[in-house]
C-alpha cells in the first residue's frame, strides 16, 4: 500500500515517456496534456516524499535520497520542457523513471549518523537543499550532453533534422542556470549538514570521506563557475564541467556511500 | 439526392497549366470576383460558387446548373493571340475537386511548397464568396472544412518549416546557433549578389545591425544606404571583426581574406562569445581552418547548399504525408455531406409514413365513432410504434449504403418511398 502512490508516479512518467518516445502510439491528444501530467505525478511524488520524511516508521535513506533526487528532475522536467525544448523532455522523463525506479527497488538502509543524532528537523532540510542541488547538476549535464551532440553535428556540418533540437545558445544557457542553481543548493545544503553537525555532535565530523568528496565537487562546480563567468569560457567548457561533476556525484551517492566508511555510510 | 459531392466542380487554371500569359486573362481584382459570382448567378449557371484568384492560380468552385453554359462561360476567354484558352484548364470533378481545394489551401500546389500566404488568400476568398451569398450547402461546409484542414495539416507536418534558398538557408543556420537574431550584429564583407541575399534574409529575421565593408568604400555607402546597414572602411574589417556575431564575405579576392590568426583574436575580445561565419565566395574567403576554433562555426558555399537541399528533400517528406491526410480528410468531407444529404432525404420518407399514417387514424376514426378517448390514444401510439418499426430496417440500410458510397443502392432504396407517394 505504501508504494501505491509512487507506482502511480511511475506510471505517470511511463506515459510522458511514451509521448516523447513513441509519438504515433500516444497520439497528439493526449500529447497536449503531458506537461500536465508531469505537474500532477511531481505533486503527487513530493507529498509522498515529505509524508515519508515525517511519518514513516524507520529513518531516512538510500531510497528517499533516490527518490528526492528523481522528484527534482521532475520539477526540472516541468520548468523546461515548453516550447522548443520538448527534446529535453525525452531524457528527463526517463531518468526520472530509472532513477525513482531504482529507489523503489533497493533494499533500505539508513544512514549510520542517524543511530547516533535520531531523527531532527535538520535531516529533511539537509537533504531537500542537498537533492535540490543535485537535481540542477543532474538537468545541467542532460543539457550539457544535448549541447555538445547538437553542437558536434553543426561542426560536421550534418543537417538532417537539424530545426527539432533547441539552439546552442538556448542549451547553454540552460545548462548555465541548472549549474548556478545547483551550486547555490548545494552550497545551503553542506552548510545545513554543518549547522546539524554542529549542533547536535560533540565532536566536529570532518573525518567522513563523503564530505571531504563533496567538498571536493563543490569545489570543482565553482571552478566550472569561474571559467565560465571570469574567463568567458563557455559553451563546451560548462557542458564538460557539468557532465564530469554529475558522474562524480552519483558516485559519491551510491559508490561512497556503500564502500567507504564514515558518518554518511548506510549501515544494516 | 444522394451525393450532391459529386457535383461539386473546379474549375481553373494555375502555374502548373498556363503561363502568365494566359494567367492574366483570367486574374481578377476583388470586385471582379465580386462581379463575376453575380454574373454566374444571374444568369443561372451556377447555384453555389468561390473564385480564388491570385497570381499563380484562378480557380471556380462551384455546383453548377448547366456545365455547358460554364463550358460556354470559359469559351469566352481569349489569349494574347486570339487563342482558345480551355487547354489550360482543369476540371476536377466530386472528390477530386475536394482534393484539389485542400492541396490548394494546404498550399501543396503552390509554387514554393509550403509556403503561407495562400491560406490567407483562400480565407479572402471565401469571405468575398459569403458576402455575395454564393456559398450553399455544399460550399459552405467544404469551406470551412478546407480551413481546419489547411490549419491541421500545417500543425501537424513539417511542410512549413523547411524553406528554400541560400537566403533562408543561412537564417536556419543562424537561427539553430543563436535561437534568435534579436540583438545580433552581422558583418557583410563584399556586396556581391548572394552575400546580399543572406543578408536581407538575416535583417529580415530580425537582426540588430548591419555593418557592410566592401573594398571601394562608396559601394559600402551606396549599399548601405539602399539596406540601412552601416559602412565601414574596408582597412578597419579586422577592428570590426569582434563587434560581429555573424561574419558574412562574398568577394572575387583570390586568397583567404579573414584567417585564423584574425578569429582566434576576435573570439578573445569578444570574451568567446559564439560567432558564426559564412563563406559565400569561390575561392574561399575565410580559412577553413577558422572551423576549428572552438566558438567560431564557420559554413562555405557548399554547406549552404547542403542546407538547402536537406530542406528540400524534409519538405518533399512532409509532402507526401500532408498528401495522405489530405486523401483521408476529403474521404470524411464526402462521408459527412452524404450523411447529411441522406438525412434530409429520410426525413422526407418519415414525413411520408406519418400523413399516410395520420390519414389512416382519420378514416378509422370517421368509420366508427364507438372509440373512446382512451383508446384513441392507444390507437394512436399502435400505428406511431407500428411505422417506426417498418420503416427502421429500410433506413438503416440507406444509412449503410450511403455511408459505403452506394449512391446506386441508395437511388434504389429511396425511389420506392417515391413512387409509392405518387
Amino acid at each position: 500500500m505504501e508504494r501505491l502512490p509512487y507506482i502511480a508516479v511511475l506510471v505517470a512518467w511511463g506515459f510522458i515517456s511514451m509521448g516523447h518516445l513513441l509519438p504515433d502510439i500516444v497520439g497528439e491528444a493526449s500529447r497536449r496534456h503531458s506537461r500536465t501530467v508531469a505537474v500532477v505525478a511531481v505533486a503527487l511524488h513530493a507529498a509522498t516524499l515529505l509524508a515519508g520524511l515525517f511519518l514513516s516508521p524507520h529513518p531516512t535513506g538510500f531510497p528517499e535520497a533516490l527518490s528526492g533526487m528523481a522528484l527534482g528532475i521532475g520539477i526540472a522536467y516541468v520548468s523546461v520542457v515548453h516550447r522548443r525544448l520538448r527534446a529535453l523532455g525525452m531524457l528527463l522523463a526517463p531518468l526520472a523513471i530509472v532513477i525513482l525506479g531504482t529507489s523503489q527497488v533497493v533494499p533500505h538502509r539508513s544512514v549510520q549518523a542517524l543511530e547516533h543524532t535520531g531523527y531532527s528537523v535538520w535531516l529533511p532540510i539537509h537533504l531537500g537543499l542537498i537533492f535540490s542541488g543535485l537535481a540542477g547538476f543532474a538537468l545541467s549535464s542532460v543539457v550539457g550532453g544535448v549541447y555538445l551532440w547538437a553542437r558536434r553535428r553543426l561542426k560536421q556540418k550534418r543537417f538532417a533534422n537539424m530545426s527539432r533540437l533547441p539552439s546552442l545558445e538556448v542549451l547553454d544557457r540552460i545548462q548555465f542556470r541548472a549549474m548556478l542553481f545547483g551550486f547555490v543548493f548545494l552550497t545551503l545544503g553542506i552548510g545545513a549538514g554543518g549547522a546539524w553537525a554542529a549542533a547536535s555532535l560533540q565532536e566536529l565530523w570532518a573525518v567522513d570521506s563523503k564530505i571531504w568528496f563533496t567538498l571536493l565537487i563543490w569545489a570543482w562546480y565553482g571552478a566550472a563557475l569561474q571559467v565560465r563567468l571570469v574567463a568567458g569560457r563557455r559553451g563546451r567548457w560548462t557542458a564538460l564541467f557539468s557532465i564530469v561533476g554529475f558522474g562524480g556525484l552519483l558516485f559519491s551517492l551510491v559508490g561512497l556511500n556503500f564502500l567507504l566508511a564514515g558518518w554518511h555510510t548506510y549501515g544494516g | 439526392m444522394a451525393g450532391e459531392g459529386d457535383r461539386l466542380l473546379a474549375v481553373g487554371l494555375s502555374h502548373h497549366t498556363a503561363p502568365v500569359e494566359i494567367r492574366e486573362r483570367l486574374a481578377l481584382d476583388e470586385d471582379g470576383v465580386r462581379r463575376t459570382l453575380e454574373r454566374l448567378r444571374r444568369e443561372e449557371i451556377v447555384e453555389e460558387a468561390m473564385l480564388i484568384s491570385t497570381c499563380n492560380r484562378v480557380e471556380l468552385y462551384t455546383i453548377p446548373r448547366s456545365i455547358e453554359a460554364l463550358q460556354e462561360f470559359y469559351g469566352g476567354f481569349r489569349g494574347p493571340n486570339g487563342e482558345r484558352i480551355d487547354s489550360h484548364l482543369y476540371w476536377h470533378r466530386g472528390r477530386d475537386a475536394v482534393k484539389h481545394l485542400f492541396r490548394v489551401a494546404a498550399s501543396l500546389d503552390s509554387l514554393v511548397v509550403g509556403e503561407p500566404q495562400i491560406l490567407g488568400q483562400v480565407k479572402n476568398a471565401v469571405r468575398i464568396a459569403e458576402e455575395s451569398s454564393a456559398l450553399g450547402q455544399v460550399l459552405h461546409p467544404l469551406t470551412q472544412r478546407t480551413m481546419s484542414v489547411a490549419k491541421k495539416v500545417r500543425s501537424q507536418t513539417d511542410i512549413g518549416k523547411n524553406r528554400v534558398g541560400v537566403g533562408n538557408a543561412g537564417v536556419d543556420l543562424a537561427l539553430q546557433i543563436f535561437g534568435g537574431l534579436e540583438g545580433k550584429r552581422c558583418m557583410l564583407v563584399g556586396v556581391g549578389e548572394m552575400g546580399r541575399q543572406v543578408a536581407v534574409a538575416l535583417m529580415s529575421a530580425g537582426l540588430e545591425e548591419l555593418l557592410i565593408t566592401n573594398r571601394t568604400f562608396e559601394r559600402s555607402v551606396d549599399v548601405a544606404a539602399e539596406y540601412g546597414g552601416t559602412p565601414v572602411p574596408y582597412e578597419r574589417m579586422e577592428d570590426y571583426l569582434p563587434r560581429a556575431d555573424i561574419v558574412l564575405t562574398a568577394t572575387s579576392a583570390q586568397q583567404p581574406i579573414v584567417t585564423v590568426a584574425m578569429v582566434r583574436k576576435a573570439l578573445r575580445d569578444r570574451h568567446y562569445r559564439t560567432v558564426f561565419l559564412i563563406d559565400l565566395a569561390v575561392p574561399r574567403n575565410i580559412e577553413p581552418q577558422v572551423d576549428e576554433l572552438e566558438d567560431a562555426y564557420l559554413f562555405n558555399v557548399d554547406d549552404l547548399s547542403r542546407v538547402v537541399e536537406q530542406g528540400k528533400a524534409a519538405r518533399e517528406q512532409a509532402a507526401q504525408a500532408a498528401l495522405e491526410m489530405l486523401d483521408v480528410e476529403a474521404d470524411r468531407f464526402l462521408a459527412a455531406l452524404r450523411q447529411v444529404d441522406i438525412n434530409s432525404d429520410l426525413r422526407g420518407v418519415a414525413e411520408v409514413a406519418e400523413a399516410f399514417r395520420t390519414a389512416e387514424v382519420a378514416r378509422s376514426r370517421r368509420l366508427t365513432n364507438t372509440l373512446d378517448e382512451p383508446q384513441l390514444e392507444a390507437l394512436d401510439a399502435l400505428t406511431k410504434a407500428l411505422v417506426k418499426k417498418l420503416l427502421h430496417r429500410p433506413m438503416m440500410a440507406v444509412r449503410t449504403a450511403a455511408r459505403e458510397g452506394d449512391s446506386g443502392a441508395v437511388q434504389t432504396l429511396l425511389r420506392q418511398w417515391k413512387d409509392d407517394d405518387e
